[in-house]
């Protein structure tokens, strides 16, 4: 059935008896409703998080890098791991906006509203790290390709600066991306408005959407150029961090296994965030029958694929250093499994490997109290990963004459948490103030919003816009087709 | 030149009455002018004034009308002799701090010294330095220093402080002066009258490290029966000596010259390639407690508690005249390795004439007769020994001499350049001190001493003082000065001659002399005589040259053998538990260069601690005492104790705990004070055969808490890594190419095609291993040249020293006595460098000729280099390291102006020192023009007392790095990653005895294996 998407989920998309008025109702409630206490409770602690974020961005920038735990073999610590686990976590929207559209995979429109802010958000915390990282902040524009009086390029060789193109190219795709999606939303949000400033703000923001068929048909085909576009950066983007370690001469760093290992964790760790957050958000908002628990066992299988996936890239990881014959990269392993940070490198495989097997068991998979332990388990997992790469590399490298150790500090400490109070601020005041689940696209696989009822063969962008469209008068209408 | 340095109103030393002379302006040793300008001083300060009137209307009258700079800069209206701007001047002179004297060549900039370099013609050092030489500079700028006469806290001027000091004298029924062992001639001379002046005061001499037990063996044995005058000093002459035994003597690394010690051990240690069998290397034996540099180098290393060496030296000489039990039975009593000592016996026995026994000045006087002994035996005097009839130090003062002249009571107690107070043996000095009414300190800092004293009187520093030096009787060399005074400051031996002029009125030898400067001159008056009249000529000659007089060669004389017989009998008991060995600091002495950070910060060259000292002890002793690193112990000599944390050093031998002096100081400035364990307290009264300096039963209790140490250095295991290669004499006389072998380097592929570095220049650099001891010379040389800044000891500890240059050091084998691997590194300038593709910004690049330059103002320190350098030889800047030189207006001073000083957020590293590089080329005054072989020379290699570091063009076939090049030693450390390296390391060759060649063999062979299995599938 078409309705249902080809992922073999053969319940309803959206379940009980769910009209598109009460759609718009229950999917808008939170920006028409003055915020709740629990929120209140969420936002100051994620505000007080990201106020310490602010704090150790600026005692970084005025005392220098000294003020983390970075040493001389250690040159990068925590804030690239920060770094490259941000840009992963984004990669989960971008897939289930892109590439999931592409392939007509129905049930995404419950969580690619969501998905997608979260990629955005990500990508803005995932870009601090570089900024604050490098020894002097207030000349990071110099790796932009500026012209300049002293006729001095960027360096085109650098994985650094290929890192630059890959991640604003990125940053820029995946908001314009979310941004588009929006339009019809952020228009429904405006025509419901009843105070005058609340109207003239969406209003602005909808970019003047009529709901015509004009702006639906440009609307469809921005849409669909944008997740063309966006789809091969859910490849590029980590294969181009991974880059930056598989470029280098580095053992443990230097393995041509990265780019696909990288997109695979990325995937990985963006679906675990997904659930993560959107397990909070539909108990939060009642939504638990727009995202359903088929859409959480969909959501599972995918992390299950990609941990197999992490988990092979690990076990092949073992395999070459050990094929491959070089004492330098042998060692790297043997001290990843054996040596002094033996214990990220176990925490991260049970995390990454071990714990999500769990979801093979389809009662697993459906239940919510034991999804979230095993995808919280995951997030940190994947944090590990680019722990145990970043760091466990360069601690004992070629000689050990120069070998020391790394302990973070708590600047360190506070830019990571910090950021997770800067990515959830900014998730609730999402929450606050645009639809977190796309009220177009769900409408579209409302029962009775097919297009059939209007004569169309299988024309999804028509049934979607005419749901938006006759979002108030046709509710009535809802036949019980499919 | 800064506009505050010249408001100071220093005037150019060469502007001074007194005034210095260069040794030439740059390197190529451009003309020097006429040679007598004695009245040119009364000229520029009429010049001077001249200018200055000038100015004045000038600036009324042109400039009256516009708004005043916050900040005057004055033109150099009068500029220096010889002094062009941006024009390095050199001065010779003569470092004075340590107890060798060494010649020195100080660089200057613009009025200012910028760097201590070695002289090159002194035959002492020939142009190496120590760090201690090096870091002579640091203490020149230290802001610590005192800056004027006290009186209590309150300033006062040298007059009245001269006037005090003199009246109390006139006053007094007993004055006792304490000066330093190292006093040249001139200023004994002048000591001599001051005491004399003084009525009859008595000259004490204080020391806390010194030989006084050797020489006094030696006193014994070769000096007159009646055991009067100076006693004299045998030097070894290690360029002669084909076979070496060292007993816990540590003569590459703080036991007496150790520079020339190293130079001619070097010479001893390099293969001719192309014919090894013609001259066999040195062996060298070392029968230790403490794992010294020495022993680091040694090819045969026996960890031996000081308290047996007595023993064995008997039992060697046993062997010698044919009685081998005594050596078999001592070996299976004591558990040594009597396979070792069977071969030391055999190399004495074939090496006579051309061996040498050396034993550490800490060890008893029976030690010393028995190994005199041993030399007569192995015919060592006058072939591989020398005898210097007039040594450079001053025979030591028993300290209990001193304490009981101090308990009788002296009314007055001058004390010039010592510090006892912080380094009296057993400690307590403060009480002697106070009974004292009247007592005069005279040093650098305001000390533990200086300060205690009624009048504390502030020095110059060595690069601020006349004096000269006398090695040996045949040889003077001159100290100049290289800036006047930074401030208020005196020279002590000044000092002396201004007190005895006003104790004396009536002397009329001292009335001609103004000042030190024409006393020093007038002393010289004799040395130069037979130069003809012309003494100014003369006497200028000198300045310029630095010294004069020729190496020694005095007849040996005979020794008393009955008398060395009876000293060397006297066996004194063995004990049976700890034993304890209290040596000095490697870089700070007896703790007189506590105050200067750069020494505190240089790595031991073994152990590898900075700013901390602690007790060594061996691995199987820590576990036997049940303590680990970092455990802080109380270590008790009967009632003496102190709490020091402890340090598991493999090497120490066994059941032994050595700790070094120099630590603990309380006021040694700001970062030289509460830095470690002041020792001296532990030090003993020498008492029973024994010395100060080993204690035979001590004790070590836990406190149950730890002390953090800091080691640059924390994996001593090479991990089978082919990164120091090595191999035995045998091993390359029977395969030239047994370095290839060693290893196997897959085929290296390059992607893209080379720079073609064949036209121009190719700076490369060769290390040989098997001449570096390890010293760390050029750690500090680098240091001084290249503006690198010290971090301290939390930095350290996290890993962020900032060294360009660094030793590696790496143990292979027994735990208890491990082979020492030792390898320089620095960067190695790759022409496939890993660093530079990854800079986004290109903030490092490859020049045409060779060098991976490092762009200051371009880097924006994303660290992304220091990661991909296999080596890891890249430093960055985490903080502001330069806080401190900012605030002061002397350290800045001490910078070199030609190496930029890199700001917070940098990456840096070493530059080949291509400021040489670049000097050389302005010279030639045609960048890319022929520079010839040898003229640029990087800090490192221009320290190195081993001359194991060679710098120059590879594209110049005729180079002596070319020449290495092509080497069957030479090998690229991580060459199988094909970043092709421009340093190459010649590899360790080791000479054990023939009879025990096939321990290494073994243990190579195993490596061999295991090294072909890389990069390749087996």
């Amino acid at each position: 059935m078409s309705r249902s998407g080809s992922l073999a989920v053969s319940e309803p998309l959206v379940e009980g008896s769910v009209d598109l008025a009460r759609l718009d109702g229950d999917i808008n409630r939170p920006l028409e409703s003055f915020p709740t206490g629990r929120w209140w409770i969420c936002i100051s602690i994620t505000s007080i998080l990201s106020l310490y974020f602010l704090v150790c961005f600026v005692y970084t920038i005025a005392f220098g890098i000294g003020t983390w735990g970075n040493n001389n073999p250690v040159g990068w610590g925590w804030a690239i791991t920060n770094f490259v686990f941000w840009i992963g976590i984004g990669h989960a929207g971008t897939l289930i906006s892109a590439i999931l559209f592409l392939l007509r995979q129905r049930w995404r429109t419950a969580i690619a509203r969501f998905a997608e802010a979260m990629t955005v958000f990500a990508v803005i915390c995932a870009l601090q790290f570089p900024l604050i990282h490098t020894g002097r902040p207030w000349l990071a524009y110099w790796l932009l390709p500026l012209p300049n009086a002293n006729d001095i390029w960027v360096n085109f060789r650098s994985p650094l600066l290929w890192d630059v193109v890959a991640v604003s190219t990125y940053g820029t795709i995946s908001f314009l991306f979310w941004y588009t999606g929006l339009l019809p939303d952020l228009a429904t949000v405006r025509d419901r408005a009843k105070h005058g400033l609340r109207k003239a703000v969406y209003g602005i923001l909808s970019l003047g959407w009529n709901g015509s068929n004009r702006a639906w048909s440009h609307y469809e085909k921005a849409y669909l150029l944008f997740a063309g576009l966006s789809t091969p950066l859910v490849l590029s983007v980590h294969s181009v961090v991974s880059f930056d370690f598989a470029t280098a001469v580095i053992p443990g760093w230097h393995t041509t296994i990265f780019p696909p290992y990288f997109v695979a964790g990325a995937i990985f760790s963006g679906f675990a965030m997904v659930a993560t957050l959107i397990i909070i958000m539909r108990k939060m908002f009642h939504l638990e029958h727009v995202v359903t628990k088929n859409h959480l066992d969909v959501m599972n299988r995918i992390v299950i694929a990609t941990s197999l996936m992490v988990g092979y890239a690990y076990a092949v990881e073992f395999f070459i250093a050990w094929y491959g014959g070089v004492a330098y990269e042998r060692f790297v392993f043997i001290n990843r499994a054996l040596g002094p940070y033996a214990w990220a490198y176990w925490t991260m495989v049970s995390c990454n490997v071990i714990f999500p097997q769990l979801f093979w068991f389809r009662k697993i998979r459906r239940n919510v109290m034991l999804i979230y332990p095993i995808v919280i388990l995951v997030n940190v997992g994947m944090w590990f990963e680019r722990f145990v790469i970043v760091v466990t590399s360069l601690h004992r490298d070629f000689l050990p004459s120069s070998w020391d150790m790394f302990s973070a500090t708590w600047v360190d400490i506070g830019l990571f948490v910090g950021s997770i109070g800067l990515f959830l601020t900014l998730l609730l005041l999402f929450c606050r103030f645009l639809p977190t689940v796309s009220v177009a696209e769900t409408k579209a696989v409302l029962p009775g919003s097919q297009p059939g009822r209007h004569g169309g063969e299988n024309d999804d962008a028509a049934g979607q816009g005419e749901g938006t469209e006759i979002a108030g008068s046709a509710a009535g209408a809802g036949g019980s087709h499919g | 030149m800064k506009a505050d340095e010249k408001n100071s109103g220093r005037i150019h030393p060469s502007a001074l009455r007194g005034r210095g002379l260069p040794s030439r302006e740059d390197s190529a040793g451009v003309g020097l002018s006429g040679p007598d300008r004695e009245e040119s001083s009364a000229m520029s300060r009429r010049s001077v004034l001249k200018f200055m009137a000038a100015s004045a209307v000038l600036s009324t009258g042109f400039l009256g009308c516009t708004r005043k700079p916050p900040r005057k800069i004055v033109s150099m209206a009068d500029q220096p002799e010889y002094s062009r701007p941006g024009i390095p001047l050199y001065y010779a002179s003569t470092w004075t701090e340590g107890s060798v004297p060494y010649g020195i060549m100080v660089k200057t900039l613009d009025g200012r010294p910028v760097k201590v370099e070695g002289l090159p013609g002194f035959p002492l050092n020939r142009g190496a330095t120590n760090a201690a030489m090096q870091a002579s500079l640091l203490g020149l700028y230290d802001p610590t220093r005192l800056k004027g006469p006290k009186k209590g806290k309150a300033s006062i001027s040298w007059e009245k402080a001269d006037a005090a000091l003199v009246e109390a004298i006139r006053n007094a029924r007993s004055t006792v002066l304490i000066t330093r062992s190292n006093l040249g001639p001139s200023e004994r001379a002048m000591v001599e009258r001051f005491c004399r002046a003084a009525g009859n005061a008595r000259h004490f001499v204080h020391e806390t490290v010194h030989d006084g037990p050797r020489r006094s063996a030696w006193k014994k044995i070769y000096g007159p029966a009646s055991g009067k005058g100076e006693g004299g000093e045998l030097t070894p002459d290690l360029s002669k000596a084909r076979v070496v035994v060292s007993l816990d003597a540590d003569f590459l690394g703080t036991d007496g010259p150790f520079l020339e010690a190293i130079r001619h051990f070097a010479t001893t240690r390099r293969p001719d390639p192309k014919n090894p069998d013609a001259a066999p290397l040195s062996r060298l034996y070392a029968a230790e407690s403490d794992m010294t540099v020495t022993g680091s180098n040694a090819d045969h290393r026996i960890p031996l508690r000081p308290s047996l060496i007595l023993p064995l030296v008997q039992a060697i000489r046993a062997a010698l005249e044919g009685r081998k039990g005594e050596l078999e039975a001592l070996a299976k009593k004591e558990d040594y390795d009597i396979e070792v000592l069977q071969a030391l016996v055999k190399d004495l026995d074939s090496h006579r004439g051309a061996s040498v026994v050396l034993a550490g000045p800490h060890l008893p006087e029976s030690v010393h007769a028995a190994v005199c002994l041993l030399n007569h035996a192995i015919k060592a005097p006058g072939a591989t020994l020398r005898w210097n009839p007039a040594p450079p130090a001053l025979e030591v003062t028993d300290p209990s001499e001193i304490a009981a002249a101090l308990n009788a009571g002296v009314d007055n107690l001058i004390l010039l350049g010592v510090n006892p107070v912080h380094d009296w043996p057993g400690g307590g000095f403060e009480k002697l001190l106070a009974r004292s009414p009247f007592s005069v300190g005279h040093g650098l800092l305001a000390d533990e001493t200086v300060s205690t004293c009624t009048i504390s009187l502030p020095s110059s520093h060595n690069l601020e003082s006349w004096n000269d030096a006398a090695p040996w009787s045949a040889f003077r060399s001159l100290c100049q000065p290289v800036i006047a005074p930074l401030h208020d400051t005196r020279q002590e031996a000044e000092s002396l001659l201004r007190w005895t002029r006003l104790l004396e009125p009536e002397d009329g030898s001292l009335k001609e002399c103004r000042d030190w400067h024409d006393f020093l001159r007038s002393e010289w008056k004799g040395i130069l005589a037979n130069e003809g009249d012309d003494f100014i000529r003369a006497w200028e000659a000198n300045l310029r040259h630095g010294f004069a007089g020729a190496f020694y060669t005095y007849p040996f004389p005979e020794p008393n053998r009955e008398r060395a017989e009876a000293l060397a009998g006297a066996s004194s008991a063995r004990p049976g538990g700890l034993e304890a060995v209290i040596k000095p600091h490697h870089a700070l002495h007896d703790g007189r260069f506590a105050s200067n950070g750069w020494l505190h910060e240089l790595p031991d060259p073994v152990s590898r601690l900075v700013w901390d000292n602690a007790a060594a002890v061996g691995p199987a002793t820590a576990r036997e005492l049940g303590v680990e690193e970092g455990d802080l112990v109380t270590l008790s000599s009967g009632k003496r104790k102190i709490m020091i944390p402890v340090l598991v050093q493999p090497g120490v031998a066994p059941r032994t705990v050595v700790v070094t002096l120099g630590h603990g100081r309380t006021r040694a400035g700001r970062l030289g004070s509460k830095v470690g364990v002041n020792t001296a307290a532990l030090l003993g009264d020498g008492g029973a055969g024994g010395t100060a300096w080993l204690l035979p039963d001590v004790k070590i209790a836990r406190t149950g808490r730890t002390h953090r140490l800091v080691r640059t250095q924390t994996a001593f295991s090479m991990d089978d890594r082919p990164i120091v290669l090595h191999g035995t004499t045998q091993e390359f006389a029977g395969n030239r190419d047994f370095v290839k072998d060693r290893r196997h380097v897959p085929e290296k592929i390059q992607l893209h095609d080379e720079f073609d570095y064949s036209e121009g220049r190719k700076w490369a650099m060769a290390i040989d291993l098997g001449a570096c001891v390890g010293c760390g010379a050029c750690i500090t040389a680098c240091q001084a040249e290249n503006n690198i800044p010290i971090v301290g000891k939390d930095e350290c500890g996290l890993g962020r020293e900032m060294h360009w240059m660094r030793i590696d050091r790496y143990h292979e084998g027994d735990e208890e006595n491990p082979e020492v691997l030792q390898q320089p590194m620095l960067c190695q300038h790759c022409d496939n460098a890993p660093c530079e593709n990854v800079c986004p910004v290109n903030a490092t690049a490859h020049s045409d000729d060779g060098l991976n330059d490092q762009i200051y103002n371009r880097c924006v320190g994303t660290r992304y280099c220091a990661n991909n350098c296999p080596y890891k030889v890249r430093r960055f800047n985490f903080y502001n390291y330069r806080k401190e030189e900012e605030g002061s207006p002397t350290l800045e001073l001490a910078h070199n102006p030609q190496v930029t000083v890199r700001m917070r957020g940098v990456m840096e590293k070493c530059s080949f020192c291509v400021q040489r590089i670049n000097e050389a080329d302005f010279r030639t005054k045609r960048p890319g023009r022929h520079i010839p072989d040898g003229t640029v020379r990087p800090a490192c290699q221009q320290a190195c007392p081993a001359g194991a570091i060679v710098f120059g063009d590879v594209n110049d076939p005729k180079s002596r790095v070319a020449k290495l090049e092509k080497s069957p030693l030479a090998y690229l450390v991580l060459d199988e990653l094909n970043v092709k390296p421009n340093v190459r390391y010649l590899a360790r060759l080791r000479n054990p005895h023939p009879d025990l060649e096939h321990r290494f063999r073994k243990k190579t062979g195993h490596e061999d294996h295991d090294g072909r299995g890389e990069g390749g599938h087996r």
